[in-house]
């Protein structure tokens, strides 16, 4: 399922223009060091962390898209940077669980 | 990725000479005491949760120590004197630039972080990622005009109590 697809079926708001890459998994932190750890390659990173910070940790390993969970969102470097990585920026509404549930129930895991 | 120790990223300043020190600490407590050292008078600056790693081959299982290494931040420098600047600037789009950050800013000692972990460290982001469009150039921070003033993006835990 692509980044576009994923975002339709949970709901989600788009924040820049991206990739539309082939989804191959989940990956949930606030932490940008256990994201180098721990992030694979084309997974959504389902997070609170606004800052650029984030977008240095998620583009060093390629992540896919970040999804900012309870209606956060960044500032616009923060934005221009994905951007220009080419990595999907999402806000959601609701809260870190309740994502989660809802990318399990279209079949993200 | 192998020997993940959690622990905090602890920065020091010598108000003597502006050098710039960071350790890594497992420590529960930080060690934040101000202390003399030779020349140098070092006093706590500031600190980020930390993650530190090694790299071990998949086929071998060699392992590249990378103990030298305290962090790393995304060169957003464009500075034609500065050699790191130069490299982002001439790498083509979709190359990204990463700056291996040692413990001394000073290089004082000559060294930084070393050739095989730089090495280890590009071939190792490199290999993980799938977008072919996309690659990954690791230097050591020695190639930073001034680490102090070279314009990039630190990967640091910065700020975790102000997310909420």
């Amino acid at each position: 399922m692509r980044v576009s697809e994923v975002a339709e079926k949970t709901g989600l708001s788009s924040l820049n223009e991206y990739q539309d890459k082939e989804v191959e998994g989940v990956y949930i932190s606030d932490m940008v060091s256990d994201i180098i750890t721990g992030a694979k390659a084309n997974s959504i990173l389902v997070t609170l962390q606004t800052h650029k910070s984030l977008i240095a940790a998620a583009n060093l390993v390629d992540v896919a898209a970040i999804v900012f969970v309870r209606g956060k969102k960044p500032a616009a470097d923060v934005v221009e940077l994905a951007t220009k990585a080419a990595i999907g920026l999402f806000v959601a509404d609701v809260d870190t669980w309740s994502f989660a549930l809802k990318l399990n129930e279209v079949g993200i895991r | 990725m192998v020997n993940l120790r959690h622990g905090y990223l602890v920065v020091e300043g010598c108000y003597k000479c502006k050098a710039r020190s960071s350790f890594f600490s497992s420590e529960p407590t930080l060690p934040v005491d101000d202390y003399e050292d030779g020349e140098h008078h070092w006093i706590y600056l500031g600190s980020s949760q930390a993650v530190k790693f090694d790299l071990a081959c998949d086929r071998c299982r060699e392992v590249v120590n990378l103990d030298d290494m305290m962090g790393l931040m995304l060169s957003t420098c464009r500075d034609p004197e500065c050699e790191v600047g130069r490299t982002a600037a001439q790498a083509g789009k979709g190359t990204w630039v990463y700056v291996a950050l040692c413990a001394d800013s000073t290089h004082a000692s000559g060294k930084c972080v070393s050739e095989a972990g730089i090495k280890t460290l590009s071939e190792y982001f490199n290999a993980n990622i799938k977008d072919p469009h996309k690659s990954i150039i690791v230097v050591p921070c020695i190639k930073c005009k001034s680490i102090d003033t070279c314009e990039g993006i630190v990967i640091a835990d910065v700020g975790l109590t102000d997310i909420y």
